[in-house]
């Protein structure tokens, strides 16, 4: 059975949680960026169906930094001490769906060839109750990608704002439902919660299948140079994307021993790619660019059978030039929709 | 006045003058104004002059793909163009090769940003054309800024502001891709071999991360601003090089791109100089 919750009773609930020792994270008012963060306490939780912020949740299952193991150097003889994957339960509450939605696309690449059991550990002791979505701004696109404001995937429990500081939870896992004993209804169940979006969900503003057919024939081609001259080369799209996973391995430490870590890292970085030698085979932004489109849109699908995206457009949102996939891909598309006019391309 | 901008950025394509134009386009409603690159004559119309246009395009003067495209012009605000005077005198760029297309600017954001709030160059001094004309006159000093109240912290409790504040960033270097003046081909925290700053967004790389920056700015930086509003973490980084511009003016007299007289700090040697280890 289903019951509207009274944000209080969330709070009380998150409070719990906290005493139990878990690590609760959930959308924290920074200054004027709402961030996800560890709460400190049940108070500091914002449930905001309307506002987006400005990282993601991928931090709790692939933080941005991560020792892997330990070393320490005595006379010659070097001693190596594990480092076990993370033991302590987790809950992301009021995380938005298209940062959930991310976690069954980063679990292909985790448990592909090799099983990243930092990430897979976290990933089991961690529960996800996303809060529904009920607007969006100029660079929201998860319609485009097939998702949308209420879409379940990747979260265990979804809440719906009923307004007036009233929440309906509904449980998708049985985990979820854990988190909410007598209290949850199930997925699907009807009728639904009214979806109070303020306005309509994003229109769908391009066609993946389409980018993909034209990346896949247009490697050197003149827009990418026009579409991205203007950016500047920093990390912001990538490490405040979701599905963003790429990480660095260093050796830090000084001569009685150290840590190796796992770093978070970013194409669009020029040593990203630079080789030994001096040679760097993206040797200027727009080829960093193109190179992060083509793995989200056509490398990561081609392997995994799914786009390394999820539509919530921080990286347009949070690009200090106002770049962003979004931006890029309506150029795309439409150029792919004229050259499909004059000849179609074969898929 | 977006109009008049697009008639010279036109002509000084047309006239072979310059090949490509660095400048403000439309934006997507509350966003801030994108940079765009024109260099084609007939283009020009994408330009776009508004309360948006936060950006310092000197920043693309430096870069090789902007530099590859030929001769540049660039759109700045009275802010934006004390980079131009701190690049030129550091070498940097050919100013005799750059057309500079300044626009009078009543500030910028909604509510106005707080550098503009007391700015003393609503007018571009050196620009080869000025577009505009000021509604307001020029603050006739420095007004106060978030570093006056963080200053009046004991250092105890600045120390823990900084902790809390570092402990949110991730390392996506936006502070240092989007400052005019951080220019270098490899940046410090970039060398591997070996390493110099620790690359882990941890409270000890994060901590060498900043002070670095912050001091390979000092007696550089302009105040234009970008590393704060670049931060997706919120991290008020500007205080840091506020604070090293507050000491360079107190003990030298020097404001960096204020006066393209004046010697730089680190360019310069004077008997006068309080300390005794130069002499």
């Amino acid at each position: 059975m289903s019951a509207a919750i009274p944000v209080a009773a969330l709070r009380e609930l998150i409070a719990g949680w906290i005493g139990q020792g878990k690590l609760v994270a959930a959308p924290v008012q920074v200054g004027d960026r709402l961030l996800y963060q560890a709460l400190a306490s049940a108070q500091d939780a914002v449930f905001d169906a309307r506002r987006r912020p400005a990282n993601s949740i991928k931090e709790f299952f692939f933080p941005r930094h991560e020792p892997i193991f330990r070393y320490r150097i005595e006379g010659k003889e070097i001693a190596l001490a594990e480092v076990a994957p993370q033991e302590r339960e987790q809950i992301v509450i009021a995380s938005k769906p298209c940062d959930a939605a991310a976690l069954p696309i980063l679990d292909h690449v985790f448990n592909w060839d090799f099983e990243d059991s930092f990430y897979t550990a976290r990933r089991a002791r961690t529960t996800v109750v996303s809060l529904a979505c009920q607007a969006h701004d100029d660079a929201c696109f998860c319609t485009s990608l097939g998702s949308g404001p209420e879409d379940e995937s990747g979260s265990d429990a979804m809440l719906h704002d009923l307004g007036d500081g009233q929440f309906e939870v509904r449980a998708i896992t049985e985990k979820g439902g854990a988190l909410f004993p007598d209290r949850a209804g199930k997925s699907g169940d009807t009728p639904g919660p009214s979806c109070r979006m303020a306005g309509s969900p994003p229109n769908e503003q391009f066609d993946p299948a389409r980018v993909a057919r034209y990346l896949a024939a247009n490697f050197e081609s003149p827009p990418w140079k026009d579409l991205t001259l203007a950016c500047l080369g920093c990390g912001v799209c990538a490490y405040t994307c979701p599905t963003c996973h790429c990480f660095d391995i260093v050796d830090e430490g000084n001569a009685a021993g150290g840590a190796r870590v796992k770093n978070w890292d970013s194409c669009q970085f020029p040593l990203f790619t630079l080789h030994a030698s001096g040679h760097n085979p993206r040797a200027v932004q727009p080829q960093r660019q193109r190179q992060r489109l083509f793995h989200k849109f056509l490398i990561y699908p081609r392997k995994f059978g799914t786009v390394l995206c999820t539509g919530c457009g921080n990286c347009e949102r949070n690009c200090p030039v106002g770049l962003g996939v979004l931006k890029v891909l309506q150029a795309i598309d439409d150029e792919a929709k004229r050259l499909d006019e004059k000849e179609p391309l074969q898929a | 006045m977006t109009q008049r901008l697009r008639e010279t950025a036109r002509r000084l394509l047309q006239e072979g003058k310059v090949q490509v134009v660095i400048g403000y386009g439309p934006s997507k409603p509350g966003a801030a104004a994108p940079p765009v690159l024109i260099t084609r004559p007939e283009d020009a119309d994408k330009l776009e002059w508004n309360g948006r246009c936060f950006a310092n395009l000197a920043v693309y003067l430096t870069r090789k793909e902007v530099k590859a495209l030929g001769k540049a012009a660039v759109v700045v605000k009275g802010c934006d163009e004390k980079a131009l005077v701190v690049l030129e005198k550091e070498s940097q760029i050919d100013r005799a090769a750059l057309s500079v297309i300044g626009m009078v600017c009543e500030g910028v954001g909604t509510p106005r940003a707080a550098k503009c709030a007391s700015c003393q160059v609503r007018v571009p001094r050196f620009a080869d054309e000025v577009i505009g004309e000021a509604a307001q006159p020029a603050a006739a000093a420095p007004g106060p800024n978030g570093l006056d109240r963080l200053m009046a912290k004991s250092p105890a409790e600045r120390w823990a502001f900084w902790k809390t504040e570092f402990a949110r960033c991730v390392k996506c270097y936006a502070c240092r891709q989007v400052c005019p003046l951080c220019y270098c081909e490899r940046c410090i925290a970039d060398k591997n071999r070996p390493v110099v700053i620790d690359t882990s967004a941890t409270p000890k790389g994060n901590f060498a991360w900043h002070i670095t920056r912050a001091f390979h700015l000092a007696a550089r930086c302009i105040g234009c601003g970008e590393c704060t509003r670049a931060c997706p973490a919120g991290i008020p980084l500007g205080l840091l090089n506020q604070a090293l511009a507050q000491a360079t003016e107190e003990d030298f007299g020097y404001r960096p791109g204020m006066d393209p007289q004046a010697e730089p700090v680190f360019g310069s040697w004077s008997p006068a100089d309080k300390e005794d280890f130069i002499r």
